[in-house]
């Protein structure tokens, strides 16, 4: 390395060093990062306090809460609830719930009870600060000019708001819960005996309670989809529990996020591939899509006027015939061969059919003539590709061109040898004559396109 | 014949229609598409200009009885129309006069009711609910259209029961104002009313409605299981052309009276369990056929919180409307096996990859058959041969707040050829209102049996919109694609998405 480039990266590692520093030794002007409590007591007066490690984080330390102690259906990693139906929440509050319930035995109710009544999603169930005042000697009942006994440490407004500053007055960090995306009644849940656990976990035995104590919906599920006559009053249907639009179908799209369903829910999960996998999903139960998924979003790729980009990728006008050739029968599930096929191959003149069919400037589509329909037939014969993908033949083909050769003699065609008359080269598959008797009953139109009414091969149909 | 009948159902559908409850909330969404294209024949000429215009207006009433109540009797009313204009097409394309340059069956703006129906649920203590006008039925047997009614049975017992009747969705009636998409494959079918019985013969007449009706009976209320089983019959009544040919007369033989369009019956299930995984089956039996036209069998495996395993088992063997030729072509079907896996890291981003063989069967192996001795008439048909194609998939997803990117690539190669490639598709909404994407695609094939067709293609496609208030958004979109074949090609979009509610 020479001195130039040496003095070229030098300021770069300078920096870097720099930042490094910054970063591991916790730099009194960091400023993002919140001064301990201990230093943010709220009167001169207050009492020094040790710096507070629990009712910051659900358990001290940032230990993970262990699976039991979590909502049911919960699972390790799940990152919480949906951000779709419990947005994002804010806590400025150091609290710890484990030390109130297990230790002082205040049960949940005796702060949380506005839950025995409340109907609502909206309705706040968080208890009034005036509630903490009669065992922290505080008094929060004028908000604007809150006091704390001066004597007592666990009275002083830092002791719970987090970044809380003694010259700030009244003035504590904005504790934002935001309103569930979601229909609950606590009342209901409560008169039934379901205790707080059975949707929140053992929050007794964790400190700061999150939103990871919110429940999930498989939790849920182990009352709300027992079978009819089990579950009584616990419905199972979507809007139950879930907000919806006009008309009842679910709302699915809010600021907080989107809502798809979990993998475990039915086994229709939503993945990267979920577009190849839905046919079966929407195929079993359709009713179940359409909680989500109105007429229009089917339509707008069954049925539609613009190509769907999450299904056909750009150039698909040049690379479709590829991949008819491979897969036609997933184009059938959008596709009709004889309207949308055939009518544009027509106007583009690729085709025995329509307007070019005599077009003199047209090549040859398939292989020479010796391959595809000479005999004896060879591995680029086409009746190997009407045996490997008969509908990549029907998107071309209309009726008339292959009833030229494989008509018997006397209904038309202009078949080798015969002058007038197909060729009647048999196309039928094995075990044709086992099935031709039934379907020559419920329609004989297919068979008398080929075959004269008198034909003695039809006589051993009928 | 079918202008009464649509008359009747509509009639039908507003004498049932109780006067509306000042409840009743109504939404009207229009969106406009326009597209300009070109494509050209393979061989240079014909060139065909796409100037499409299409345009659809939808109707939402709900709660037209009163304020809805969750699991109470409520009733609403859905319907959209659609025009789809192409201002490209030719007058000759549309002139059965001009032989030369017609298309049959070819409309430059036709207009169709996508969905039309009135819809009650919940009535007699939710046991009971309704359909009438066109709507549409999703099962086993594919999705379908007709108009008509359906009624829906709940009971007691985990079961819903359902039948239904009226008319197939067809495209060559035009007083019913329905498409093509819904009718059995297979007949080229249409409007004839203006051409002579010996011009384009194989272009059979569509001036009958179908008769169609079914049942379905379906599982309910077992959260581990879902089963629907489901028959549907469609009968063809227009006397139609049999032969393209002319007999040695000059005559051309038609034939007419009630016959099987189609007749099926499939039956599909699920089996989950919320901690293990999920098995799912459907099997399809086509009565006019007499076989099984398809089958298939998915299982997934939770095989840890974040990752699934899957394998995939799917038959199908082509079947068409009772009137076509080709259900008497088919000689076997096409058997695709797949395994899939999953990754979800966490809400933000995910994988997923799939691989696995698709098989064609055939008479004989196409590789080596070559023998004189069946020439013609009746070819040794002792000996079955297999085709098969490799494939595979891989697909991921990483979102954040107002944005993403997406992957998607895949592959099948076989003895016909190849297709590989993939997309990357990135979004990102801007305060809200404006919103930006930009794909990116890089595909190669070659197909075996034309040489001449290989090409490697790279296109790319800029968009952008701007929501003008809630549900309305306008955008465009550019496509750019190169390939040696077309040498460039471009693409224009412009939409418009309105949504007005009451």
């Amino acid at each position: 390395m020479n001195s130039r480039t040496l003095s070229n990266w030098l300021p770069t590692l300078a920096c870097v060093v720099a930042l490094l520093f910054a970063a591991l030794t916790d730099m009194p002007d960091a400023g993002a990062k919140p001064k301990p409590e201990s230093e943010l007591a709220a009167q001169p007066s207050a009492p020094a306090a040790p710096r507070p490690v629990h009712g910051l984080a659900p358990l001290p330390g940032g230990v993970a809460v262990p699976l039991s102690d979590r909502p049911p259906g919960a699972f390790a990693d799940d990152g919480g609830p949906s951000p779709g139906i419990f947005p994002p929440q804010k806590i400025t509050i150091r609290f710890n719930h484990k030390k109130h319930v297990k230790e002082l035995g205040i049960v949940c109710t005796a702060c949380h009870d506005g839950a025995k009544t409340s109907r609502k999603s909206a309705d706040r169930l968080l208890p009034p600060a005036t509630r903490c005042d009669a065992c922290h000697g505080s008094d929060h009942r004028d908000l604007n000019s809150v006091q704390a006994d001066g004597a007592e440490l666990m009275s002083q407004c830092g002791f719970c708001h987090i970044g809380y500053k003694a010259g700030d007055g009244n003035k504590v960090a904005r504790f934002e819960l935001p309103q569930p995306n979601l229909k609950m009644n606590h009342a209901v849940h409560f008169k039934r005996n379901i205790g707080c656990a059975q949707c929140h976990g053992n929050v007794e035995n964790i400190e700061l309670a999150t939103r990871d104590q919110l429940p999930r919906m498989r939790g849920c599920f182990s009352c709300h989809q027992m079978p009819a006559p089990a579950r009584g009053e616990a419905r199972g249907g979507c809007e139950n529990c879930h907000l919806t639009e006009r008309g009842g179908l679910m709302k699915t799209e809010f600021a907080s996020g989107k809502l798809v369903p979990p993998r475990w829910l039915h086994d229709a999960g939503h993945s990267a591939d979920w577009i190849e996998r839905h046919k079966q999903v929407a195929g079993n139960d359709s009713k179940m899509c359409a909680s989500c998924h109105s007429e229009r979003y089917c339509t707008d790729c069954h049925d539609g006027r613009v190509r769907p980009r999450k299904v056909h990728p750009n150039d698909w006008i040049s690379m479709h015939p590829m991949a008819a050739r491979q897969n036609n029968p997933s184009c059938t599930s959008c596709h009709k061969q004889q309207s949308f096929c055939l009518g544009c191959h027509q106007r583009a003149g690729v085709t025995l059919s329509g307007p070019y069919e005599n077009f003199a400037g047209r090549g040859r589509f398939h292989p020479p003539k010796r391959d595809w329909t000479d005999p004896p037939r060879s591995g680029r014969h086409h009746a190997w590709e009407a045996q490997r993908n008969l509908n990549a033949c029907v998107s071309c083909h209309t009726e008339r061109e292959c009833t030229i050769c494989h008509a018997t003699a006397r209904v038309g065609g202009r078949g080798a040898g015969s002058g007038f008359g197909g060729q009647g080269s048999n196309p039928h598959p094995r075990n044709f004559r086992d099935r031709c008797s039934g379907a020559l009953r419920k329609n004989a139109r297919p068979c008398l396109v080929c075959h004269d009414p008198s034909d003695p091969q039809l006589q051993e149909c009928r | 014949m079918a202008r009464r009948t649509f008359a009747f159902l509509i009639g039908l559908a507003f004498l049932t229609c109780p006067e509306l409850s000042e409840a009743a909330q109504a939404e009207v969404n229009a969106t406009s598409d326009a597209q300009f294209y070109t494509y050209s024949s393979p061989y240079g000429e014909p060139t065909v200009r796409r100037r499409r215009y299409t345009q659809t207006l939808a109707l939402h009433v709900t709660d037209i009885t009163g304020d809805r109540v969750a699991f109470e009797p409520d009733l609403s009313f859905r319907m959209r129309l659609r025009l789809d204009s192409d201002f490209g097409q030719l007058n000759a394309e549309r002139d059965p006069n001009d032989a030369g340059r017609y298309v049959p069956g070819l409309e430059q703006s036709p207009l169709d009711v996508m969905y039309a129906y009135l819809e009650g649920n919940h009535y007699f203590d939710g046991h009971l609910g309704f359909r009438l006008g066109r709507q549409y039925v999703t099962d086993a047997l594919g999705w379908w259209s007709f108009d008509g009614g359906l009624v829906r049975l709940s009971t007691p017992v985990y079961l819903d029961a359902e039948v239904y009747g009226g008319y197939e969705q067809r495209g060559g009636l035009p007083a019913m104002l329905g498409t093509s998409r819904y009718s059995g494959d297979g007949v080229y079918r249409g409007d004839r009313e203006d051409l002579e019985l010996g011009f384009y013969p194989h272009y059979l007449e569509e001036s009958q409605l179908a008769p169609a009706y079914g049942f379905a009976l379906e599982s309910s209320g077992v959260h581990f299981l879902h089963a629907r089983l489901s028959y549907r019959k469609v009968i063809n009544r227009d006397a139609v052309i049999v032969s393209p040919f002319r007999a040695p007369d000059g005559s051309l033989l038609k034939m007419g009276g009630d016959r099987v369009s189609s007749e099926r019956i499939g039956y599909s299930m699920r089996l989950s369990e919320s901690s293990l995984g999920g098995l799912r089956g459907s099997a399809v039996y086509d009565f006019y056929n007499q076989l099984f036209s398809d089958y298939a069998l998915a299982l997934d495996w939770y095989v840890a919180d974040k990752v699934t395993l899957g394998a995939d088992y799917d038959y199908y063997y082509p079947t068409f409307d009772g009137d076509s030729i080709w259900n008497w072509f088919t000689h076997s079907g096409m058997t695709t096996m797949l395994g899939r896996a999953e990754y979800r890291h966490s809400r933000s981003w995910d994988v997923a990859a799939s691989g696995g063989v698709r098989t064609f069967q055939t008479e004989g192996d196409s590789g080596s058959y070559r023998t004189e001795s069946e020439a013609l008439q009746d070819p040794d048909r002792s000996q079955t041969g297999m085709l098969s194609d490799v494939m595979g998939s891989v697909g991921g997803r990483y979102r954040w707040a107002d944005g993403g990117v997406e992957l998607r690539s895949m592959g099948e190669i076989g003895r016909r050829g190849h297709r590989v490639g993939g997309d990357v598709t990135t979004r990102q909404s801007f305060e809200g209102r404006y919103d930006a994407s930009v794909i990116l695609s890089l595909y190669d094939w070659d197909d075996a049996l034309r040489p001449s067709r290989d090409a490697t293609s790279f296109s790319y496609v800029v968009g952008g919109g701007y929501s003008l208030f809630e549900r309305t958004r306008v955008g465009v979109e550019w496509e750019h694609a190169m390939n040696r074949l077309v040498g460039q090609r471009f693409r224009m979009l412009a939409t418009l998405d309105f949504t007005v509610l009451n």
